[in-house]
């Protein structure tokens, strides 16, 4: 007396359930009185039968069954749904539940529709991904009431809400690898929240721990909204002599394919314990409050995250910060990335090529003279590799983590004797750049040896380009792209990626074409990890 | 100790222009904060020619004041302090015109302003206080929710410092303004009818106690205890309106307005003196050693780098790469 939508089972949105997936289906008892289009009753009750032996009896139902499958296929059966009924959950609430999939499911008019939005329903609810397994059952409706159906959902929650897991990565914004661990808890509350607790440390003692939520709607919001509170830190005083330390908020307010916004409060500190910083990031230490909006617009249309071979991708992130008033810092920062890969067909080679570019400018009176805040500069350098981070404007292969860019002498301190080496020089701070550019290109392609190809082992050969420029506190009457375009820096090289289960390996040789006064770059092998997915 | 004095020396000679970075100006002083007045008015008490240039982000920061000279620094929370940095490095020491005075008493005098007085003017501006005055100077500039609990981190800090807790809160009380009105007292007699408190010539102690003087005088209100015992000694307030006249108020064409001043920073470096005097070519067999330890160093990263790829290339190879557990299928994905 059911038709039955197994969440186990492949649905497609064939209205005709196929017999061969496993499916049960009986014959359904909804008379068709007073639909204007559909054809004459020709069902008869269940419990109208006569008894018949056993293989009489089954001879019948499977004729049943038959008529049911031709009666849908010819045409539209008319149906409405009466009820819905949710069934299993102890923890979760229905409201979420019927937030998800009720109005879908009373849309419904017809039969197919009804077994095509039964898979839609179930879908998103999986989706939830608070629920172990979900049924979804068409069952008859109360017999005064013909043409209805009433729908069962059922739902099996997740019998253990907690898990976690440990990778170690190593990113583009942080100087080295990191450990991250993370543990998850589903459904605490019943509202299909998802509560996590994050914490990295990374091997140069910069440390992260988190806890965030994320609910999948909101009262009437029915987009996903996600909140995290974090205490951040990194030591930059190699490169930029500071550290900082974040303690933030931040709320994920719209989050979809192509589109996300999300709020950042965040309380930054910025301490020098070495004592040594050049006058430029001494003027930045102390407090500030980061209150900024930060919209993503994302198009990826590429076949891999990893190794892409064919396709585009678009990503323009937007950030204005300053919205808490006249005393928290304010900026405006843009970035674009635009890249594409081309296949060239032989040894499943691909050209992948990208150029990216940023630009920050401090607002409010005097924003022309004033200088903009260093953390939020851009920087480049570093192993990451240009070809899987979309979206991060920061690599420039063959260049250490910050190496390029406008320096700063640091602080000098007069020698006490004369064998002391660290008076002779004082060093560079990296300040970074208001305005950066980079750009790469990237030959990709399968190793002669079937065994690499097996292993997914390529190799790449690169070439990649950046510059940073000043512009806050008037830099930008000097400057001339020109003069930028002459100053770029490059690199070219080769190299092996070998993706494994654990991390994503590259190991690449790099040539350094060009580079300026105080620039760390160096000719030589290099190591990059990254995350395998 | 010569060399690095001379070294220091000459860059405050050879320095352009010399900055004290200190806090906001308010009630009327060129700088409100205890901790920089003091230093601000040694300076001028010298005669140095200085720009001052505002920090509003860092309220509880140890190294602030601090003056740059050239490239060099002298940081509040190094070798003593500003003051004694500039004494101790021959840079400006005042202290060095009057040798007839006996420096234990300038030492005491000293000591008594920097621990007595001190504790006493932190007490009021920070447990006794409503805490605007706090406010003004130090986090008025910054958000809220960040003053606020800076604010309560320094109140806690000081009631430390000075041990107060809730049970000894009334005698910690009076025993601190009892120190202050002695050091009052011994002060008023000390300075008599004359200009500074020793001799007639400015020391340090007068920098530090006109600093605090200073504050007592105008920042604190009308209420306050310490300011009431200070006003009882009428040479010590005349003292206090006298040189703020004196150094203040006539601004002489030596120092530039108050205010930030625009940093140009830049990456060219700043002109160095020349090192010849001060340094001599480094020992050639440290440089030497340093150079291996750096390949030494570089071929183990290398070494270890390649183990670990290797582990992995093994590990890859034997196991292969399972790309299918990239995707979770969970069946249909439905766009909403």
């Amino acid at each position: 007396m059911a038709v039955a939508a197994d969440s186990a089972a492949d649905q497609d949105p064939n209205p005709v359930p196929d017999e061969a997936a496993g499916e049960s289906v009986e014959a359904p008892a909804y008379p068709d009185h007073g639909e204007p289009n559909a054809d004459a009753a020709d069902v008869e009750y269940e419990d109208e039968e006569e008894e018949l032996d056993g293989e009489a009896a089954e001879a019948a139902a499977r004729e049943k069954v038959e008529a049911v499958f031709r009666r849908l296929s010819e045409d539209p059966v008319g149906i409405r749904v009466h009820d819905v009924i949710i069934k299993g959950n102890t923890k979760t609430r229905d409201a979420l539940i019927e937030a998800e999939v009720v109005g879908l499911i009373r849309s419904a008019a017809t039969v197919q529709d009804l077994v095509r939005t039964a898979s839609v329903a179930n879908a998103r609810l999986r989706r939830l991904d608070v629920f172990d397994s979900v049924h979804i059952l068409l069952d008859a409706g109360p017999p005064e009431l013909p043409g209805t159906t009433n729908v069962v959902i059922e739902v099996v929650e997740a019998a253990n809400p907690i898990n976690g897991s440990v990778g170690c990565f190593s990113k583009p914004e942080a100087r080295s690898w990191t450990v991250e661990g993370s543990v998850r808890w589903k459904n605490i509350f019943g509202y299909g929240d998802i509560w996590d607790a994050s914490g990295a440390y990374g091997w140069d003692q910069s440390s992260e721990i988190g806890i965030g939520v994320s609910l999948p709607r909101f009262r009437s919001i029915p987009t996903p909204l996600t909140a995290r509170a974090s205490l951040l830190s990194h030591d930059w005083l190699k490169f930029s002599s500071y550290k900082e330390r974040l303690v933030g908020l931040s709320f994920g307010l719209l989050s979809g394919v192509h589109h996300d916004l999300s709020y950042n409060l965040t309380w930054r500190t910025l301490t020098d314990p070495s004592q040594e910083a050049s006058q430029s990031i001494r003027r930045q230490l102390g407090h500030n409050l980061l209150s900024a909006l930060r919209y993503t617009y994302t198009i990826d249309q590429r076949d891999s995250n990893l190794r892409p071979t064919k396709g585009y991708a678009f990503v323009s992130t937007s950030q204005v910060g300053g919205l808490w008033g006249s005393k928290g810092l304010r900026f405006f920062r843009q970035e674009f990335d635009i890249r594409g890969a081309v296949p060239l067909g032989f040894y499943n080679a691909a050209l992948n090529a990208g150029i990216s570019a940023g630009v920050i400018v401090p607002l409010g009176r005097g924003f022309m003279e004033s200088p903009s805040s260093v953390p939020d500069r851009f920087f480049l350098g570093g192993h990451s590799s240009p070809v899987i981070s979309l979206g991060s404007l920061t690599s420039l292969l063959g260049f250490k983590t910050r190496g390029v860019g406008p320096t700063e002498l640091r602080r000098f301190v007069p020698s006490e004797s004369v064998t002391d080496e660290s008076a002779a020089s004082p060093g560079w701070d990296y300040l970074g750049g208001d305005f950066a550019v980079s750009a790469f290109a990237d030959l990709s392609f399968n190793l002669p040896l079937k065994l690499f190809q097996d292993a997914g082992i390529h190799g790449h050969a690169f070439l990649t380009a950046g510059n940073l420029a000043k512009l806050s506190e008037g830099e930008f009457r000097n400057f001339s792209f020109s003069k930028f375009g002459r100053t770029l820096r490059s690199s070219a090289g080769v190299g092996i990626i070998l993706p494994t289960k654990l991390l994503r390996v590259e190991i690449n040789y790099c040539h350094i074409l060009k580079q300026f006064e105080h620039d760390r770059g160096k000719t030589g092998i290099q190591f990059s990890f990254s995350s395998p997915m | 100790m010569a060399s690095a004095a001379a070294a220091a020396a000459a860059e405050w000679e050879a320095a352009a222009r010399k900055v004290l970075v200190a806090r906001k100006p308010c009630f009327g002083l060129p700088t409100a904060c205890p901790t920089c007045l003091p230093v601000f008015l040694y300076l001028r008490m010298a005669q140095v020619p200085f720009d001052i240039h505002v920090d509003t982000n860092f309220p509880d920061a140890d190294h602030i004041p601090y003056v740059e000279f050239g490239d060099c620094v002298a940081f509040n929370n190094e070798k003593g302090g500003v003051i004694e940095y500039l004494k101790d490095e021959k840079i400006v020491d005042l202290n060095s015109n009057h040798p007839s005075v006996s420096s234990t008493d300038v030492l005491e005098t000293k000591a008594m302003v920097s621990t007595w007085l001190a504790d006493a003017l932190l007490y009021d501006l920070w447990v006794v206080s409503d805490g605007s005055i706090a406010n003004d100077i130090y986090f008025s500039d910054l958000a809220w929710p960040i003053g606020k609990i800076l604010h309560w981190k320094k109140t806690r800090h000081v009631k430390q410092l000075l041990g107060i807790t809730k049970l000894n809160a009334a005698e910690k009380e009076e025993e601190i303004y009892r120190k202050a009105s002695a050091a009052y007292d011994s002060l008023s007699i000390r300075l008599g009818d004359q200009v500074f408190l020793f001799d007639n010539s400015p020391t340090d102690v007068d920098a530090l106690f006109l600093g605090h003087a200073l504050f007592v005088l105008n920042a604190l209100p009308d209420t306050s205890v310490l300011r009431g015992t200070l006003q009882k000694h009428d040479n010590l307030v005349r003292f206090a309106e006298h040189h703020k006249v004196q150094l203040l108020e006539t601004s002489s064409s030596s120092s530039s307005g108050l205010g930030s001043s625009p940093s140009p920073s830049s990456s060219t470096p700043r002109r160095r003196p020349s090192s010849d005097q001060s340094y001599k070519p480094k020992p050639r067999t440290k440089k030497e050693r340093t150079e291996e330890e750096k390949k030494f160093r570089r071929r183990a990263k290398y070494f270890l780098a390649t183990q670990l790829v290797a582990v992995l290339v093994f590990l890859s190879l034997m196991g292969g790469v399972d790309s299918s557990e990239l995707d979770d299928d969970d069946g249909l994905d439905y766009e909403d």
